[in-house]
C-alpha cells in the first residue's frame, strides 16, 4: 500500500527543467526491471520511446484525457524520484500541465502520492515522491501510475519524451539491514 | 686477430672441394650454409623479416624438414604464430612437433598441441623436447581441465630440468607442488651437474661406434635453464607461459629416461627426399651435446672422455638457439681433425669428431619410438655424414676462433633469453656451443668445484623462491612473507619478490602494507606488469582514487596491450561507481588475454553491482574455468547466491572458498551468515568465533555474532559483544543501529533512543536514516500498537 503523504494531496508548481539529467550516488534507476504500458498511443509513438533514451522519440497518447503511464515492478520496490523530460518549446500544446503519480498495489488501489504543475518545462522535471517525514522517504510500491491530466493550452493529447524512475541503491552487502559506515568495517566488507 | 666467418667459410669449401664430393654439391652445401648463417644472423639482430625473407627463399631452395623448422621458428619470433602452425602442420620430426604444438598453443588450437606432442596412436611415444615438452603438455592439459594430467607433466619436466621455475609455478597454482625444499634440493643439484659435468667427448671421433651415436643431447640448454627463470620472469611479462625454457630436453638420461637426442631432429632430416648436400649441411652441425643414455658403451665412453679436464663454459649457452651456425660448425668440424691448436681445440676437435658421427646416427641408439622412423636411413647417412666431416679439415686452430665464439655465444645466449617466443632450439647449435668448450662463462673457465658450488648457490635461492610462492599460493601468507624475508636484499628488492610481497600482504587483509611492497615494486621495476592488476585492487580498497588512476595510466603507457593495466583501468572507474564503464574495460582485459583469470572476476563483481545477476554467474565460472582455485571466484558466487537467497548454494561456494583460503576471515565470517540464512545458528556461531580468531582486526564477524544473538533473543549476549565492537570502530553507525533496536526489543526506551541518536549522528545512508527514525517514532507508541521495524 502507498503511505499518504501526512499533509493530504500537495500541490507545487514545478518551473523550468534542467537540460542534463543528473543521477544521485545513492539512487538506482528501477524502471529496467519494470513492465511499462500506456492508456493509449499513436502508432510509431508508443510506450518504447518513453524508454529508449532518446530525447527525439516521444511518446503520443491518443485519446481521451487523462492519460496514462503505468509502470508494473515484479516485486515491491522503493522509490523515490520520477523524472520526466518534456519540452514546451518542442511540443507547445502537448506538453503536459498538470501531472499526478499515484501508488498502490494495482489498478483498484491507486492512491495519489504527488500532483504537481508543470509551467513552461523544457528539459528534465524532478518530481520527488518524498514525503516530509523522513520514514516517508521512499514510497514501497508494486505499482507506479503517472496520470497527465492536462495539458498546456489545453491540448487534448500530449507528449512525453522519456520518464524515469528511481528509487535507493540497495546495501552493497547482502543480508544486512543497515549499510557500513566505517572504514573499519568497509575494509573488511568484501573481497574483490 | 679477428677472422670473419665467411673466410672459414670459403676454406672450408675449397678443402671440400678438393675432396671427393661433386663441386655441384659443394656449391649446394655451400649455399644452405650460407643462408642458414644469414638467417640466423638476422634473428640474432632482431631483423625478422629479413630473417624471415631469406628462411623462406632457404626453404624454397632447399625444401627439408630442418629447414621448415628454421622458418617456423622465425615466424614464432616473429610472434606469427599462424604461419609457424600451417608450415608445420603434419610434420613428426620431434623438434618439428615440439614447435607446431607451441604454434597451436599460441594460437589457442589446445587440441592440436595435445595431439602433436602426445600422439594419439603413439601412446609410449616420447614427449619432444624432454623437460619443455612436458611443460608445454602440462599447460595443455591445465587448459582443458585436466588438472592430473597437467600435474603429471609439470612434475615431469621438473624432473627432467630443475631449473624449469615455471613448471613449479603453475604446480603452486594447481595446489599440487611439493615443498620447494625436495623440488630444488640434492637431486635437482645432482641433475644439473651431471648436466654440466658430463662433457663427455666421445671418442676420439672417427670411431663413431654405433653406441657413440647415441651420445647426443642438449643438455646445452641447462645454461639457458640458468639464465631463463630470473630473466624471464622480468622480461617477458606475459609470455613467460608461452615460452617454456624451450629447451630441449634436458637430458634425461641422467634418470634413465630415455629421451630422443635431440639430435634426432635433424636427423629425421635423413627422411626428406633431399639432396646428400642438404642432409650433409643439415646434419652437419654435429650436436656436440652428450647424451648421457644409460647405455653401457655410451657411459663407458663417456666416463671415459669425461675426464677431469671438462671445460663446462657452455653453461650460459643460449637456451634457445635458433639455428645452427653453419659457418661455426665447419669450423668445429674442421678442428676435429686439425692437429695442431691449442689443448682446448684439440678438444673441441674430438668432441665435434665424435659428436659428429654420433648425432648423425644417434637416433639409431635410441630405442625410441621416434627415433625407429629414422633409423633406417639415419645410418644410412651418417656414414655420408661422417665421411663428410671427417673431410672437413680447415686447420685454423686458433685461439681468436675461440674469442669469436665465446662473444658469438654470448651474444646469442642474451639474445635468445631476451627474444622469448619459443626458438628453434637447433641442438646442434647448442651442441656447438657447449661443446666449444671455449664458451667461457663470463670468461672464466668452469670447473667441477665451481659448478657445484654454483649449482648449490642457485638452487639454494630457488628453494627460498619456490617455497615462498607455494605458501602464497596455498594463502599460507604469513609463512610465506617470513621466507620471502630471508632472501638476499638484492633478491627481495626486485620487482618480482616486492609483488609477491604485495600480493601475500593484500591476501592478509592488510591494504597499507601491500601497498608499500608494491609501490618499492614499481620503483624497483617500473616497467614490470606482474601483479599491478592486484595492486590497483589494493588501491581500490584503500579508496585512493589519485594514485589508482595515476597508476592506470602509467600502466597503460608502458604496455596497452597488457590485461593488467585494464584492469587498474576498470578499477578506477569502479572506484567512482561507474559500473559500465568499469566492466567494458574489464572486459576490454579479458579479451587481450582469455586466460587471465582475475579479468574475469572483476567483470562478475562489475555485473553484480549492476544486479545483472546472470552474466555475473557466468563470469565467474569462466574464472573458475581457468583456475579453479580461485577463491575470489567461488567467494563471489557465494556473495550473489546470497543475494539470491539461495542459501544452501552460498554456503557450499562460501565453504570451498573457505577450503582453497582458510585464512580468510571475511569468508569464514560470510559463510556463517549463510548458515545462519540456514537457521543453523550453532554451526553460525561457530564460524564467527573462527573468523574472529582469525583475524582479530576483522571487525564483521563480531557485528555478524551479535546479529546471531539478537535473533536467538540472547540480547544481553548481543550487547556485550556490540559493546565490545565500539571499541574496535567507534564511529560505525550500524554498531548503534543495532544495540538500538536490540534495546528497543527490551524496552529500554532511553537507551535505545541514545543509540538511535548516535546512529544517526554517524551519517548512515538515506535508507538507514529513514529505518532509524521510523524504530524511533515507534518507541513512543505503546508496545500493542509497534510493530517491528
Amino acid at each position: 500500500m502507498a503511505t499518504e503523504s501526512s499533509e493530504g494531496e500537495e500541490e507545487g508548481k514545478l518551473t523550468g527543467g534542467s537540460p542534463v539529467l543528473s543521477e544521485d550516488d545513492d539512487l538506482r534507476e528501477k524502471g529496467k526491471k519494470a513492465s511499462w504500458s500506456v492508456s493509449s498511443w499513436k502508432s510509431g509513438n508508443g510506450v518504447s520511446s518513453l524508454r529508449d533514451d532518446s530525447l527525439e522519440t516521444y511518446w503520443q497518447s491518443d485519446g481521451a484525457q487523462p492519460h496514462f503511464v503505468n509502470v508494473h515492478f515484479e516485486k515491491k520496490v522503493k522509490l523515490q524520484l520520477v523524472v520526466l523530460y518534456v519540452d514546451y518549446k518542442l511540443d507547445e500544446s502537448y506538453t503536459p500541465s498538470k501531472v499526478s503519480v499515484r501508488a498502490g498495489d494495482g489498478f483498484h488501489s491507486l492512491k495519489e502520492i504527488r500532483s504537481v504543475e508543470l509551467v513552461e518545462p523544457t528539459g528534465w522535471v524532478y518530481i520527488s515522491l518524498s514525503g516530509n517525514d523522513p520514514r516517508e522517504t521512499f514510497v514501497n510500491t508494486f505499482m507506479l501510475q503517472i496520470a497527465v491530466l492536462s495539458n498546456h493550452l489545453n491540448g487534448r493529447d500530449t507528449h512525453v519524451r522519456q520518464i524515469k524512475v528511481y528509487g535507493p541503491r540497495p546495501n552493497p552487502i547482502p543480508c544486512q539491514r543497515f549499510q557500513f559506515t566505517s572504514p573499519e568495517f568497509n575494509t573488511y566488507a568484501f573481497v574483490r | 686477430m679477428k677472422k670473419t666467418k665467411t673466410k672459414p667459410q670459403i676454406s672450408l669449401l675449397s678443402l671440400s672441394l678438393s675432396l671427393s664430393l661433386s663441386e655441384s654439391k659443394m656449391k649446394e652445401e655451400a649455399m644452405e650454409a650460407i643462408l642458414r648463417n644469414t638467417v640466423q644472423n638476422s634473428l640474432r639482430h632482431f631483423m625478422y623479416k629479413n630473417a624471415i625473407f631469406f628462411s623462406e627463399f632457404l626453404c624454397a631452395e632447399f625444401p627439408s624438414e630442418a629447414n621448415l623448422q628454421l622458418l617456423a621458428s622465425c615466424y614464432l619470433q616473429d610472434n606469427r604464430a599462424q604461419c609457424a602452425y600451417h608450415i608445420l602442420k603434419g610434420t613428426q620430426m620431434a623438434q618439428s612437433r615440439y614447435l607446431f604444438a607451441l604454434s597451436c598453443f599460441q594460437m589457442d588450437l589446445l587440441n592440436e598441441a595435445e595431439a602433436a606432442l602426445c600422439p594419439a596412436n603413439e601412446p609410449i611415444a616420447e614427449v619432444p623436447n624432454g623437460g619443455a615438452g612436458h611443460y608445454l603438455l602440462g599447460l595443455v592439459y591445465r587448459y582443458t581441465d585436466r588438472r592430473t594430467n597437467a600435474v603429471h607433466h609439470f612434475k615431469q619436466a621438473l624432473s627432467l630440468d630443475p631449473l624449469l621455475w615455471t613448471a613449479y609455478e603453475e604446480l603452486c597454482i594447481l595446489g599440487a607442488a611439493e615443498e620447494a625444499a625436495a623440488v630444488f634440493g640434492e637431486g635437482a643439484a645432482i641433475c644439473i651437474q651431471k648436466q654440466y659435468l658430463h662433457h663427455t667427448f666421445a671418442s676420439h671421433n672417427s670411431h663413431v661406434s654405433e653406441e657413440d651415436r647415441n651420445l647426443t643431447s642438449s643438455r646445452n640448454l641447462v645454461s639457458a635453464e640458468e639464465v631463463s627463470p630470473r630473466q624471464l620472469k622480468q622480461l617477458s611479462g606475459n609470455n613467460v607461459r608461452e615460452v617454456p625454457g624451450s629447451c630441449q630436453g634436458m637430458t634425461t638420461s641422467v634418470r634413465g629416461a630415455g629421451q630422443p637426442p635431440n639430435g634426432v631432429y635433424h636427423l629425421s632430416l635423413y627422411n626428406t627426399p633431399s639432396p646428400i648436400a642438404t642432409q650433409f649441411s643439415a646434419a652437419a652441425p654435429p650436436p656436440l651435446c652428450r647424451n648421457l643414455q644409460p647405455n653401457g658403451s655410451n657411459t663407458s665412453t663417456a666416463a671415459a672422455d669425461s675426464s677431469p679436464r671438462s671445460t663446462i663454459n657452455s653453461t650460459i649457452q643460449a637456451p634457445r638457439r635458433k639455428f645452427v651456425d653453419e659457418g661455426k660448425l665447419r669450423k668445429i668440424s674442421g678442428r676435429l681433425f686439425s692437429d695442431s691448436g691449442p689443448r682446448r681445440s684439440t678438444r673441441l676437435a674430438a668432441e665435434a669428431g665424435a659428436n659428429a658421427g654420433t648425432n648423425a646416427a644417434s637416433v639409431a641408439g635410441n630405442g625410441t619410438n621416434n627415433s625407429s622412423k629414422y633409423l633406417g636411413s639415419s645410418k644410412l647417412s651418417s656414414a655420408a655424414f661422417r665421411s663428410v666431416t671427417v673431410r672437413k679439415v680447415p686447420n685454423w686452430a686458433n685461439e681468436n676462433f675461440d674469442e669469436g665464439m665465446r662473444n658469438e655465444v654470448f651474444d646469442d645466449c642474451r639474445s635468445n633469453i631476451v627474444s622469448g617466443a619459443g626458438a628453434l632450439p637447433s641442438v646442434d647449435n647448442k651442441a656447438l656451443d657447449q661443446e666449444g668448450a671455449t664458451m667461457p662463462c663470463s670468461g672464466v673457465l668452469l670447473n667441477n668445484s665451481k659448478v657445484l658450488t654454483g649449482t648449490a648457490e642457485i638452487l639454494s635461492l630457488l628453494r627460498l623462491f619456490g617455497e615462498g610462492y607455494r605458501l602464497s599460493c596455498m594463502y599460507r601468507c604469513q609463512d610465506a612473507l617470513e621466507v620471502y624475508s630471508k632472501l638476499p636484499h638484492k633478491h627481495y628488492n626486485t620487482g618480482w619478490v616486492l609483488s609477491q610481497v604485495g600480493k601475500a600482504y593484500f591476501e592478509l587483509v592488510d591494504y597499507l602494507e601491500a601497498d608499500r611492497a608494491f609501490s618499492l615494486a614499481r620503483r624497483v621495476s617500473p616497467y614490470s606488469l606482474e601483479g599491478m592488476d592486484v595492486y590497483s585492487t589494493v588501491l581500490y580498497h584503500l579508496k585512493e582514487g589519485m594514485k589508482l588512476s595515476y597508476l592506470a595510466r602509467e600502466l597503460i603507457s608502458t604496455d596497452r596491450l597488457a590485461p593488467q593495466s585494464w584492469c587498474a583501468i576498470g578499477n578506477c572507474y569502479s572506484l567512482q561507481k561507474d559500473h559500465e564503464t568499469a566492466l567494458k574495460n574489464f572486459q576490454r582485459a579479458v579479451q587481450l588475454d582469455s586466460k587471465f583469470a582475475y579479468a574475469h572476476t572483476l567483470c562478475a563483481h562489475e555485473y553484480v553491482a549492476l544486479e545483472e545477476f546472470e552474466n555475473g554467474i557466468r563470469s565467474y565460472q569462466s574464472a573458475l574455468r581457468i583456475d579453479s582455485r580461485h577463491y575470489n571466484a567461488w567467494y563471489g558466487l557465494g556473495m550473489v547466491y546470497l543475494r539470491q537467497e539461495k542459501f544452501e548454494f552460498a554456503e557450499h561456494h562460501f565453504r570451498t572458498a573457505c577450503r582453497i583460503n582458510p585464512s580468510s576471515s571475511i569468508i569464514m565470517s560470510y559463510l556463517g551468515t549463510a548458515l545462519h540464512a540456514l537457521k543453523r545458528n550453532s554451526e553460525a556461531l561457530e564460524m564467527m568465533e573462527r573468523a574472529i580468531l582469525a583475524d582479530r582486526k576483522n571487525p564483521l564477524p563480531m557485528y555478524q555474532k551479535a546479529k546471531i544473538l539478537e535473533s536467538l533473543e540472547s540480547f544481553d549476549e548481543a550487547l556485550e559483544v556490540l559493546e565490545e565492537l565500539k571499541e574496535y570502530a567507534p564511529r560505525e553507525s550500524s554498531v548503534y543501529a543495532l544495540m538500538g533496536m536490540i534495546y528497543k526489543r527490551l524496552n529500554m526506551n532511553d537507551k535505545a533512543m541514545l543509540h538511535f541518536g548516535l546512529a544517526l549522528d554517524l551519517k548512515p545512508s538515506a535508507t538507514d536514516v529513514a529505518t532509524i527514525k521510523a524504530a524511533m517514532e515507534k518507541l513512543h507508541l505503546p508496545d500493542e500498537l509497534a510493530e517491528d521495524s
